[in-house]
């Protein structure tokens, strides 16, 4: 698979899946840029022994993990506890909703729920993370029970 | 949660037109290396510069005394200590291609084991011979010239005093802090990680 190829395929994926877990916009994209410039730098020493998207999800997400002085700005403002009822909320809205609920998250599980919306199978997400297959299963649970929470309380998606 | 694929039609619509385009980007991963590396660069190319000058000036005739070619010698053995310090630490930089978590904070606490050797031994050792130098020049070129001469070689020593006693140690405890948190943040999630897995 040529590069560029690769990068038209996936960089909209990592770019959301950075986004996920940086929640800002301009670092989500120096993110994905690191990413794949390491794709670059390293494709002809890809050994094939995973799925190329579980190695580039692996390069992303382990620089997620890595930009520290990065995970310091994230935005994780408390939602206020009882919202007004929005009548009809924007599509910018929501997602912004979605990625504040995300960003309340601990660190990897920020990382494993991007890849669960980015609909990766779950044996894929437990090769990236580095879990096994049945831990990763049961985190995926706990994240959806807390985010359902976070959404049921704010009265979104009901 | 039921509303699992509303969530991802809302993830799905996250503004990713202004990426780069590929062409873009493969110009990017041309240069990123050498932007990251680019202080140790510019360190090096300034020893350079700075040892040619000095030798220029040191066979200068007009010039060539004792003290200004002591001066130039010590100045260049600092500056040569720095160039390869500097392009070892480059060629490190350069082999790293690991993606594993695990290399990474190897390499890290590597680079911590540099950052003091560097601190304590190379350092010391490049800024004693640059400071003799330069204090070696400073009194060939104002020894003569009374008042003002004193007053050109006490604010010598002055900076060379800021630059042992404040810059030197401020800056290794910025890069220290710096990377001993990004190695205790690591090994915190990857021990949270293989808790998890246990």
């Amino acid at each position: 698979m040529e590069f560029e190829e690769i990068y038209l395929k996936y960089s909209p994926q990592i770019f959301r899946v950075c986004m996920g877990y940086i929640n800002d916009h301009e670092q989500a994209r120096d993110l994905t840029q690191e990413t794949f410039i390491a794709v670059w730098k390293n494709l002809s020493l890809f050994k094939h022994q995973s799925k190329i998207s579980t190695w580039i999800f692996r390069i992303a997400t382990n620089n997620c993990l890595r930009a520290i002085e990065k995970s310091k700005r994230i935005t994780t403002t408390e939602l206020p506890f009882n919202l007004p009822d929005i009548q009809e909320e924007s599509q910018e809205e929501k997602l912004t909703f979605l990625y504040n609920c995300i960003a309340e998250l601990g660190e990897t599980d920020r990382i494993i729920v991007s890849l669960v919306l980015e609909d990766l199978p779950q044996a894929e997400i437990a090769a990236i993370v580095g879990l096994s297959e049945v831990n990763t299963r049961v985190k995926i649970h706990r994240i959806k029970e807390k985010l359902s929470t976070k959404f049921k309380h704010h009265g979104q998606f009901e | 949660m039921d509303n699992l694929n509303e969530l991802k039609k809302v993830w799905l619509t996250a503004n990713t037109a202004d990426l780069p385009s590929s062409d873009e980007m493969v110009k990017a991963a041309k240069t990123y290396r050498s932007s990251k590396l680019r202080g140790k660069i510019l360190v090096i190319v300034i020893a350079l510069l700075l040892s040619a000058f000095m030798l220029i000036i040191m066979f200068d005739e007009k010039l060539s005394t004792l003290t200004f070619r002591l001066g130039g010698a010590f100045t260049i053995i600092g500056a040569m200590i720095l160039v390869i310090t500097n392009s070892r630490s480059i060629g490190r930089f350069y082999r790293f291609n690991d993606f594993s978590n695990q290399e990474y904070i190897k390499f890290l606490k590597q680079t911590r084991v540099n950052q003091i050797r560097f601190y304590k031994k190379t350092q010391v050792a490049s800024l004693i011979f640059s400071s003799i130098g330069l204090l070696l020049f400073v009194f060939q070129m104002e020894y003569k010239n009374g008042i003002t001469g004193i007053v050109v070689y006490l604010l010598a020593i002055v900076y060379l005093l800021y630059a042992w006693l404040v810059i030197r140690p401020t800056r290794f405890k910025k890069q220290s802090k710096k990377i001993n948190d990004k190695i205790k943040r690591l090994e915190t999630i990857l021990s949270t990680l293989e808790r998890n897995d246990k």
